[in-house]
């Protein structure tokens, strides 16, 4: 093919047969899809039959490196998983940092998509064209850092290796998939792999990619290096990672949620913030795979009862969920129940959600320390947290019921715990205190996978006030928020399509992103088409959603956020009132060209052109 | 003093744009096995890049005195391969502690890029520097790669 950059090919593997084929893809295709997130969102999109189980073999799981990924685009390696997921029976897309994307793409291929379920556990080999489902008993029970170990000493250091924990075996709804210490961790596609008895995804390429236009891209990459180190933030952003904003984000804005979100200001904060841990104990940066401005940490504890963790990461997601969320103050506790989450393997933001649930339920007397098997307290955080990690992953004891998700825990719990279960779709919520937030209030309802900061991450905007085509932004103000999540959301799908990160959006705009793809693709879009492109990906995921049961009534915001208003700190008294949010949803119908049950009209399909 | 490529490696974050940099500025294309670095990625502890040394620190796993044909010449401190000399044998790469000479039609290795090496304008955490060498930092790498045996 005349295009450039994509090899044309999609590596289809049936487990239930073993037999593997070809999807041939053109230039219309990417002209369509555009690549990463949007392939692997066509391919669900078409390969899930209507109703089927998230958890049966009848679901896909697709796997696409974005536009960028393994090209020379500084912060461009990020890799897109989607299926339907088990937590939120939605269209579910994780983006991740591990380096298996791009290592697919030297195999010959632009996205993986796998369905069906291997007889006994498995995992997948490709080296180029060479494709194999092998034995995976040996595999079977061990962690996240074992299993690439295990595989890599039996295939070689340069194979990727992608897997689940124990926690993809036993199903668990918030099972993540995890590579190079990076994790596709929300929505629990990690399940949807244990579902299929595929224990890794191994990946060795060996074939050279070639952009369109190779002098033109080293000089664009050149060129953002500069204005990405030039930027004023790049030293903090790169010695505090995304815990950054922690201190302003609960001190100044109030709106860093505690103790399941009972209080929206940590004032115990101190020790998980970056400021103070970092300096203590982060021996070096860590980077996603081509990433240049890397926000990882080497964090390690040397002594004490947490000594010997060593992780990448205490990324600001979590040290709300594992840290304030819980009411947990003891940074070297968190670390502690990162790595077991990470071994384990399960997404942190679900994973602290859930425990703070808990733990407010105990507050409540609605379920007691004996049911629970230990001192779930807020004053024993430090001690419970990594515990309770520990079996939610492996759904031991009390862990099985939160291994569900705080939706499904709360159903099964009963008396009147759903109020205090705070999430939407059924997905736990990240750091961000919706109620001093109204528009990113409104994003956790669109958001198609549940709860999420990072489908429209509309916390931007509202926390400084401006934003690309906007200023003068009032989180507290309803006013316009539909016009600009659904115009953020394409703006994301955009993003999770070429393979950015987010982190660097602050300077690569839609528009710059066009030479980019030019340089490598040699395909030329204008800022309008790629927007367009961000819309179909929504509407396809609403669509899907819609198809499979799911609509406005499961959108809804969760009572802490609808009737607790705020207690203190300088959001104190904020709510999103019953009103305030159904007009919000109205509004956003109305600019997505949605039916106000949530639904795209058939209109809107016909003009994206969704079949 | 000529400048060398000097590897820290407590400074990699593992992220290998320099080896994609490399591939992007030699050969147009992208290939992380035709890279004239290497950066090794272990473990949640370890990565690391491994340089060519230019001779100043490969003691006697030299290239430049092992290659039987002398197609490998040191001129103005960079050392270099006579690819019309070459006749691809692989005792180069056999003998290059760093892991860094490469093997296609003929042995290459990096070149300095001329005097401006790519990779580094894309480390960003300073973990390949291009100054004078520094022994002690070679010595490092030295040591990891070792202890990969």
């Amino acid at each position: 093919m005349s295009m450039k950059g994509f090899s044309g090919k999609i590596l289809k593997i049936d487990l239930s047969s073993g037999k593997d084929s070809i999807k041939s893809t053109d230039e219309r295709y990417v002209k369509k899809y555009l690549g990463g997130s949007g392939f692997a969102i066509e391919l669900v999109y078409h390969g899930v039959p209507e109703g089927a189980d998230a958890l049966s073999p009848e679901n896909v799981l697709a796997m696409a490196p974005g536009v960028f990924d393994g090209f020379a685009v500084p912060t461009g390696g990020k890799t897109a998983f989607a299926a339907k997921s088990p937590a939120t029976n939605t269209l579910a897309e994780s983006i991740m940092g591990g380096s298996i994307g791009a290592e697919l793409r030297h195999a010959g291929y632009d996205a993986l998509e796998i369905f069906g379920k291997a007889e006994k556990p498995s995992y997948l080999f490709i080296e180029d064209d060479k494709i194999e489902i092998n034995e995976a008993d040996d595999l079977w029970g061990k962690d996240t850092r074992q299993v690439p170990d295990i595989l890599k000493k039996r295939h070689g250091w340069d194979v990727k290796v992608a897997c689940i924990g124990v926690a993809g075996e036993k199903l668990v709804r918030m099972a993540c998939i995890d590579c190079d210490d990076r994790q596709a961790g929300r929505a629990g596609l990690g399940a949807v792999m244990g579902s299929k008895n595929l224990k890794a995804i191994v990946v060795r390429g060996t074939g050279d990619l070639e952009p369109a236009d190779p002098g033109k891209l080293l000089e664009i990459a050149l060129r953002y290096q500069k204005i990405m180190e030039a930027a004023p933030s790049f030293n903090e952003d790169t010695k505090y990672g995304t815990g950054e904003f922690l201190g302003w984000i609960n001190k100044e804005k109030g709106v860093f949620p505690t103790r399941n979100w009972q209080e929206s200001f940590f004032k115990e904060r101190e020790q998980i913030d970056p400021y103070y841990w970092a300096p203590r104990y982060v021996s070096k940066n860590k980077a996603c795979f081509a990433c240049t401005k890397p926000c990882g940490k080497l964090f390690e504890i040397k002594s004490g009862k947490f000594s010997g963790v060593a992780i990448d990461g205490l990324e600001y997601e979590t040290l709300y969920s594992l840290g304030g969320g819980c009411g947990n103050a003891d940074i070297e506790s968190v670390a502690k129940a990162n790595e077991v989450c990470d071994l384990v393997g399960i997404d942190t933001i679900s994973a602290g959600v859930a425990i703070g649930f808990a733990m407010e339920l105990i507050q409540r007397g609605i379920i007691t320390e004996d049911e629970v098997g230990m001192k779930l307290t807020w004053d024993n955080a430090s001690d419970s947290v990594p515990k309770m990690c520990e079996m939610i992953g492996r759904r031991e004891g009390f862990g099985d019921i939160l291994s569900e998700g705080v939706k499904r825990a709360a159903e099964k719990i009963g008396k009147g715990a759903e109020r205090y279960a705070v999430h939407t779709k059924g997905m736990e919520p990240p750091a961000y205190d919706v109620r001093g937030m109204k528009g990113h209030g409104l994003s956790f309802m669109t958001s198609t996978r549940g709860a999420c900061h990072l489908r429209a991450g509309m916390y931007a905007p509202e926390l400084v006030g401006k934003f690309w085509r906007w200023e003068g932004i009032d989180r507290l103000s309803i006013e316009g928020k539909g016009e600009k999540v659904a115009t953020m959301e394409n703006f994301m799908g955009v993003y999770d399509s070429v393979g950015l990160c987010k982190f660097s959006r602050g300077f690569f705009l839609i528009d710059k992103l066009r030479e980019v793809i030019e340089a490598i693709s040699g395909l030329q879009f204008t800022e309008e088409e790629l927007l367009k492109i961000g819309e179909r990906i929504h509407n396809m995921k609403g669509g899907f959603n819609v198809k499979h049961g799911i609509t406005r009534k499961d959108w809804l915001l969760p009572p802490r956020v609808l009737e607790d208003p705020i207690p203190e700190g300088p959001s104190k008294g904020a709510k999103i009132t019953v009103e305030e949010m159904n007009n919000m949803l109205d509004d956003y119908m109305a600019v997505r060209g949605w039916t106000t049950d949530g639904a795209p009209t058939p209109e809107k399909l016909k003009e994206l052109d969704i079949v | 003093m000529v400048k060398m490529l000097v590897p820290y490696p407590d400074k990699c974050t593992g992220c290998r744009f320099c080896e994609i940099a490399c591939t992007l500025y030699h050969e147009g294309k992208i290939n992380h096995a035709d890279a004239r670095l290497q950066v090794h990625k272990r473990d949640v502890r370890i990565d690391f890049p491994s340089v060519c040394t230019h001779c100043v620190a490969c003691k006697d796993e030299c290239c430049v005195t092992a290659c039987p044909v002398e197609a490998i010449k040191i001129e103005d401190g960079i050392v270099r391969v006579d690819e019309d000399e070459c006749t691809a044998c692989g005792t180069c790469v056999e003998v290059c502690p760093f892991g860094v000479m490469r093997m296609e039609e003929t042995a290459f290795k990096c070149d300095l890029c001329g005097g401006d090496p790519t990779c580094v304008k894309f480390c960003s955490m300073g973990a390949i520097k291009y100054e004078e060498p520094k022994p002690e930092q070679y010595e490092a790498v030295r040591k990891l790669l070792k202890a990969e045996e």
